[in-house]
């Protein structure tokens, strides 16, 4: 038996070649000795290569025969037009950029596209990188967002139907951002927090009709999702500010992230007190919490209490059961 | 480089080297390895068994291709000239480098990053990902890295090989400390600025997140800059004391961001992890943070959370409007 990589070569050789689809009697006919003879064994051996061609990318192409002795039977070819990568005539300087560019973001599929399109791999390890994350779901929303097809998907146990305006990657994780039909209004949803695919193999997203909707033409994530953390998931309408002392030792990271317009009163001690959006509370109450005893939430006063008995919570653990 | 290589890796990577290596139609056997990031042995492994692969007897339709005294010859081409199209993933990835590429200190719009971006369009399209005409879609994919003060400076130093003196806030010990360190590298992981510096302090090779530096100098120093690769996740050490925490619903947000041993679900929706603490202080803010959504179940020493949250209610005292 030949090597698999030798047969698989052989078969894209052929099917890309063939001037007609042909039947897997006529694959196996053209590849003496190299799928088995049993029947069984050799269509699910044939399977298994078809399924490793498509998995590079390969555009297999399959039809039924109607009529004729042959009637019934599947065919195969491979479209050379869809095959081959249309040419860039990319410029040196262009090439050489976008390979830094994935150099810099040490992308797997992205080295991939750069081979393809001619380029090497870039072995110079630049100054600056950035870790983009990579989901699987991503590729197909952003076709949709292209194509202006809307989206179905599974979100912590509810089905979502999304017309997708744009992706985000913001914080270290991407969102998409768009119109959802069952709540009529606009929403954002974490991509890495989609529900798994069922056990049926359904795909995670599922892409309706493509021109199914218009994108609002001012529409730009950047601002659809505000750049302050506390704002996240909320209307900037309902925002409500709250005065928070921010000891001297943490005064000037945080007048840096909140910018100095933030800031309503500076002590002699160093300490200031800057105006915080609190709109979205679990979100206020994390930044406030993460910066521990350098943060004291001073109005307003329902503010301050919910901060207070969620401390007093930890402070003083129930100790009849563990919870749950 | 390095593990087993399966079928599909391996005829991926033949593809793209095929039609490379007709177009020049010899190369040194190392180049080629180097090129496309494989050994020498894998390369002419891959080679040979591919000559001569394609629908015999028909010469022109078949791999001609050999390797003699570490150069890699190629003949007739016929099969293979062209690329195979690129996949989703790639293109998207391609479209995210690019874009990401453009918001690093040191980009250029409108240079040769962005005109060659603008010629992707078309085979983005192929791939399925981008009908927008002309690739002026840019609202469809934003990339948003925004970056703290000092990181321009930061690449810059670490691009010249010029020491600074920095004033950084340590979480650790809770205080503001100078210290000298010669920049390696400056990357962005999971929504935070770092650079991954040679310490002055520690005499070690350590990772700063850049928005806890106060303040910086040159020192006038100059040193060898070095290629360095970034690290790894930091996070994850064998070492590092566990601690088991029970978690609300609400709370189940800890499985994403952290690196968690073990995850037992419990009733109710609470679920029961095991996770690596890389100090005391990080575990009471985390409790701190979770409040009555997370019950500490098991640590090594007292629960941390407990002395913290009576100390940040002490400051709660203290100040009064």
């Amino acid at each position: 038996m030949v090597d698999r990589i030798e047969r698989l070569t052989n078969l894209l050789a052929l099917l890309l070649e063939t001037s007609r689809p042909l039947s897997l009697v006529e694959i196996a006919g053209e590849l003496v000795g190299q799928y088995p003879d049993n029947e069984r064994s050799r269509r699910a051996s044939f399977e298994r290569d078809k399924a490793a061609l498509r998995e590079i990318g390969v555009p297999i192409e399959t039809e039924m025969v109607t009529g004729g002795p042959y009637s019934g039977q599947t065919t195969y070819r491979i479209d050379r037009r869809a095959y081959e990568l249309t040419d860039l005539d990319l410029t040196p300087d262009e090439m050489r950029a976008l390979q830094v560019a994935v150099a810099a973001v040490r992308s797997e599929p992205g080295q991939h596209a750069i081979w393809k399109l001619g380029g090497a791999l870039d072995d110079e390890r630049p100054a600056v990188s950035a870790v983009i994350p990579e989901r699987p779901e991503l590729p197909a929303i952003r076709s949709a967002v292209a194509a202006r097809a809307p989206i179905e998907f599974s979100y912590r146990g509810d089905d979502r139907k999304l017309d997708p305006w744009g992706l985000l990657l913001r914080g270290g994780f991407w969102y998409v951002i768009g119109h959802d039909h069952a709540r009529n209004e606009r929403r954002t949803f974490r991509v890495d927090r989609f529900d798994p695919a069922d056990d049926d193999g359904a795909d995670t997203v599922r892409v309706g009709e493509p021109g199914s909707f218009d994108r609002p033409p001012s529409f730009d994530p950047r601002t659809a999702f505000p750049a302050d953390p506390k704002q996240i998931g909320h209307g900037a309408e309902e925002s409500v500010d709250a005065l928070v002392r921010i000891s001297a030792l943490r005064a000037g990271a945080v007048e840096r992230e909140l910018g100095s317009d933030r800031v309503v009163e500076r002590a002699g001690d160093g300490s200031v007190v800057v105006s915080v959006p609190a709109g979205n509370l679990p979100a206020f109450r994390s930044w406030v919490l993460g910066l521990l005893d350098h943060a004291v939430v001073e109005s307003p006063d329902d503010l301050r209490r919910h901060l207070i008995d969620w401390l007093t919570d930890v402070a003083e653990p129930t100790t009849e059961t563990i919870r749950p | 480089m390095s593990g087993p290589r399966n079928a599909e890796d391996r005829l991926r990577r033949l593809l793209v080297m095929l039609p490379w290596l007709m177009e020049v139609g010899e190369a040194p056997l190392d180049e080629v390895a180097r090129r496309f990031n494989l050994s020498e042995a894998q390369v002419q492994g891959d080679l040979e068994l591919v000559a001569m692969c394609g629908l015999p007897p028909f010469v022109d339709e078949m791999v001609d291709v050999f390797v003699d005294d570490g150069m890699v010859f190629v003949g007739v081409p016929r099969l293979f000239t062209r690329p195979l199209r690129l996949t989703a993933p790639e293109a998207f990835s391609l479209l995210t480098s690019a874009r990401a590429a453009m918001e690093l200190p040191g980009a250029d719009p409108a240079g040769a990053l962005g005109r060659g971006l603008a010629k992707l369009a078309a085979v983005l399209a192929d791939a399925g990902i981008d009908t927008e005409p002309q690739g002026d879609d840019t609202a469809g994919v934003v990339v948003d890295l925004a970056q703290p003060e000092f990181t321009d400076e930061l690449a810059e130093a670490a691009a010249a090989g010029h020491e600074l003196a920095i004033g950084y806030y340590s979480p650790a010990r809770d205080e503001m400390t100078r210290r000298t360190i010669r920049p390696r590298h400056v990357f962005a992981d999971a929504g935070h600025w770092y650079v991954l510096a040679d310490d002055g302090r520690s005499h070690q090779r350590r990772t700063f997140r850049i928005d806890r530096i106060e303040s910086i100098e040159p020192t006038g120093l100059a040193f060898d800059i070095e290629s360095v690769e970034p690290p790894e996740r930091f996070f994850d050490d064998a070492d590092v004391a566990r601690a088991t925490v029970r978690l609300a619903p609400a709370a189940r947000w800890v499985l994403d961001q952290y690196p968690v041993d073990d995850v037992v679900e419990l009733e109710h929706g609470w679920v029961e992890v095991r996770l690596p603490v890389s100090s005391e202080r990080w575990l009471a803010k985390l409790l701190i943070r979770l409040g009555p959504e997370a019950v500490l179940v098991n640590a090594t020493g007292d629960n941390p959370g407990v002395a913290t949250a009576r100390r940040m209610l002490d400051r709660y005292d203290e100040h009064r409007r």
